[in-house]
């Protein structure tokens, strides 16, 4: 290896204390790094038919041959295990973030970390460098994850970084966090029940190494003529340049990752009471500090009452979203749950099981945080989130209620994201792209993926003509078809597959999906992108970044085809839990039966039936379960997984035959 | 003296870019603690230092430093001479602005020479996105 990796994967037993390592390179010629590279340990060593609370669960914590380095937004982290959100069973899935954890890990020689087993007190873990220990943590149990970076970072110095768990990872809540910095998080996932599970607090890293580079020259070369402080693609075309017809903004907002040189528009800073700077990033810094934002919850149709949520003010949001983040759970729960509530007031319920609320109250929103976290109250019920609060409360609220709590999280526990109805408006043929997404995907696959291609639709709700010109020639030279972004139902699966192929290199690179690939040019105000007649960007920079870094020159097909294989991994993983395309065309039929909320547009049993057809058919699996062809695993260089799969096609009692129930299906 | 880096923590925001390509460019590789300058960031204000050569007008280094190792170069920088330096750290103990880092790994001392020898100026300034480190540009030297 001439750059890049660090070579050392670190696997730690909990429950016999037992270290070892391993080296990398026995997985970077098929796997890279990251998410891809975790796709191959999960299945080769997370045993069939456990939970995500079984102690054989493994945590995977992985890097990738850029981070570390100097290329932008290559600071990045991926975390992967069984996942306790998932409903009705846990299953195998990822969860990605920034900050500056995953460079310290390389900076001590280790891309990736593994653990498995149970401790029988908590513990957390401390590198420096090589030494790594297992160390007590009573002292840490029930600290919150803020404070618990604090006292390590005493011990360890200021420039230690650490990954740790707040009370609500401790006391198993379903969508706890892994939290990291100010605001970055292993968050939808729900990881941090499953180091709760373990009893792992934190992992805290100081690593005094560098990570080697092939070619320096190449590689500052190509960073400085990406520019520095220029928008990143999916994040100012967004919010600004293109709705307000101004110039985007040039105001200093915080970043999420180290080595991160664009001016994104998802960050932004709040203010707490006592005056400190809060960063936020997305979910927390523009949907919470944005007044207004929050409303986009609002949705109606087809007798689906969503109400929109409320924003409390700059100084109240900012100390939530502190708060959530030092509690450790997944902020979008927010999303789902305070327009579930404000519902519940609309129909005239105030209490449940005697425990009154007020979801348009900061007070009790903030309890209620706090009450998730120790399970206590009404936190008890909704601390193992809304689908399984909805079984538990069934038959108790009326039962609109019980069908509003199961559509807003209809994605296997999930909630809506960029399907074009609950949250974003994704007009089509967008919300094509991404039901195909979600009926194959481990877990909501718009956060990462959605940035490859979904995010195009803000450009046809900024201007359809325009949009539609320009995605014309963009199309013809990235996907082979001219109308594959046109409002139809047909050749939209090349576009699926693509942006989840670039969102699996992005995770193992790994990159920055809100700057990654960089399928259009950004445009830096409306008049520039009106006067663009082709929009296309330059889908090699990461290929160029990744030589500059490893020496290794790999062409677009061999990437893709080291993408392909991943997601594939992934998809036999999810067929090792049951999961199969009659299931997934129940649970996402209705949700996408919904009118589209942008345009109106919908689908019906026969067309979602089609659409599914087109995205099996061309990835080359079978129709019947959504399974990869024998055929596929061969030409991917994955023969060792044959047996498993015919296995899997053998055994009917694997299959989940749960219902999702909704009074019309 | 040429010029002079000048520094606005305020907008900092940690992303260590300067820093690794400071190491980039003098060490050809990417690392924290091979770079000349410093950012850190204290978590519990959320207040971010860098620590970088301020080029002073007498480097008290280079007064400082008992074996001539410390001298200025054609573009008048304070620069480490390697060779000679006997490691005793009394440029490091002497800079006010405690910007002169020893390097335990290889026992020696490294201090920010503006990337000698690189035509359009230092790449720490060319990289940074805020504009956080800014090369300021001695009067003298300009009406001259």
């Amino acid at each position: 290896m001439t750059g890049g990796w660090t070579g050392k994967i670190l696997d730690i037993d909990l429950t016999t204390g037992q270290i070892s390592w391993r080296d990398t390179q026995r997985y970077t010629h098929d796997y890279l790094g990251g998410r891809a590279l975790a796709s191959r340990i999960a299945w080769d060593e997370i045993p069939d038919s456990i939970d995500a609370f079984d102690p054989d669960n493994r945590i995977i914590v992985t890097t990738g041959p850029l981070t570390g380095t100097l290329a932008p937004t290559s600071g990045r982290t991926v975390m992967s295990s069984l996942s306790p959100r998932l409903y009705p069973k846990s299953w195998y899935t990822h969860s990605t973030l920034g900050g500056w954890f995953g460079a310290e890990m390389k900076y001590a020689g280790l891309d990736g970390i593994m653990i498995r087993g149970k401790s029988p007190r908590p513990v957390y873990v401390e590198i420096r460098d090589s030494n790594v220990r297992l160390i007590d943590a009573s002292d840490l149990w029930g600290v919150d994850a803020r404070k618990t970076q604090l006292v390590l970072k005493e011990r360890l110095g200021a420039r230690a970084q650490v990954l740790t768990i707040g009370p609500a990872g401790e006391n198993l809540v379903r969508f706890a966090t892994v939290q990291h910095a100010e605001d970055n998080a292993a968050g939808h996932s729900g990881f941090g029940a499953v180091w709760g599970s373990k009893k792992l607090k934190a992992i805290a890293v100081r690593g005094t190494n560098g990570v080697a580079v092939a070619h320096p020259e190449r590689l500052m070369r190509e960073v400085l003529e990406l520019g520095t402080f220029r928008i990143a693609p999916f994040s100012g075309a967004l919010y600004t340049s293109l709705y307000t017809k101004n110039k985007t903004t040039r105001e200093h907002r915080p970043v999420c990752s180290q080595a991160c040189t664009f001016n994104c528009q998802v960050g932004n800073y709040g203010k707490a009471r006592d005056g400190r700077r809060i960063p936020g990033h997305c979910v927390g810094g523009i949907a919470w500090m944005t007044p207004g934002f929050m409303k986009a919850t609002h949705y109606s149709g087809d007798g689906v009452e969503i109400p929109p949520a409320r924003n409390f003010g700059l100084c109240e949001e900012a100390e939530l979203h502190e708060l959530c983040n030092s509690l450790g759970l997944d902020s979008w729960f927010r999303l789902v749950m305070q327009p579930w509530f404000i519902r519940c007031q609309q129909l005239g319920v105030y209490q449940i099981r005697g425990f009154p609320f007020d979801p348009n109250d900061v007070y009790w929103f903030e309890q209620f945080m706090r009450e998730l976290a120790y399970r206590q109250g009404l936190g008890a019920i909704f601390a193992d989130d809304l689908m399984r609060a909805m079984d538990e409360l069934e038959g108790e609220l009326p039962e609109e209620l019980i069908t509003l709590g199961r559509r807003l999280e209809f994605a296997f526990g999930f909630p809506a994201h960029r399907e074009g109805r609950f949250w974003d408006e994704e007009p089509l043929p967008f919300w094509v792209i991404s039901a195909m997404m979600y009926a194959s995907e481990t877990r909501d696959p718009t956060i990462g993926g959605h940035h490859s291609s979904l995010l195009l639709a803000d450009f046809v709700l900024a201007d359809r003509e325009v949009s539609r010109r320009q995605f014309r020639i963009l199309s013809e030279k990235v996907w082979g078809y001219p109308d594959a972004l046109e409002p139809t139902f047909e050749h939209k699966a090349p576009v699926a597959i693509w942006s989840q192929h670039q969102h699996i290199l992005i995770d193992s690179f790994p990159l920055c999906d809100f700057s990654f690939p960089r399928i259009i040019v950004p445009p830096e105000s409306r008049e520039e992108w009106l006067a663009t007649e082709d929009l296309t960007g330059d889908l090699d920079i990461d290929l160029r970044l990744f030589a500059a870094v490893t020496g290794i020159e790999l062409s677009r097909d061999e990437v893709n085809r080291i993408a392909e294989r991943a997601f594939t991994l992934e998809r036999l993983m999810l067929a090792r839990a049951g999961r199969h395309r009659q299931m997934e065309e129940e649970w996402l039929r209705p949700h996408f039966m919904l009118p589209c909320r942008a345009d109106g547009t919908r689908i019906d049993a026969a067309g979602f039936s089609r659409i599914l057809d087109e995205y099996f058919t061309t990835r080359g699996w079978d129709l019947e379960y959504g399974w990869p062809q024998v055929e596929t695993l061969r030409r991917l260089g994955l023969d060792d997984a044959i047996p498993a799969l015919e296995q899997y096609r053998q055994d009917q009692s694997r299959l989940i035959t749960t219902k999702l129930r909704l009074p019309v299906s | 003296m040429a010029c002079k880096i000048k520094t606005d923590p305020g907008v900092c925001r940690e992303c260590q870019a300067c820093t690794l390509i400071c190491s980039l460019y003098h060490e050809g590789e990417c690392n924290l603690n091979l770079a000349r300058l410093q950012v850190i960031k204290d978590m519990a204000r959320y207040e971010f230092q860098i620590l970088v050569c301020q080029h002073c007008d007498a480097p008290e280094c280079l007064a400082a430093c008992p074996s001539e190792a410390i001298v200025l170069n054609e573009q008048g920088v304070a620069v480490i001479l390697d060779d000679v330096c006997v490691r005793c750290g009394a440029c490091a103990e002497a800079c006010p602005y405690g910007v002169l880092f020893y390097d335990e790994a290889h026992d020696r001392y490294l201090k920010c020479d503006l990337c000698a020898g690189r035509a359009e100026g230092p790449l720490c300034v060319a990289i940074c996105p805020v504009g956080a480190l800014t090369l300021e540009e001695d009067k003298v030297m300009e009406e001259n």
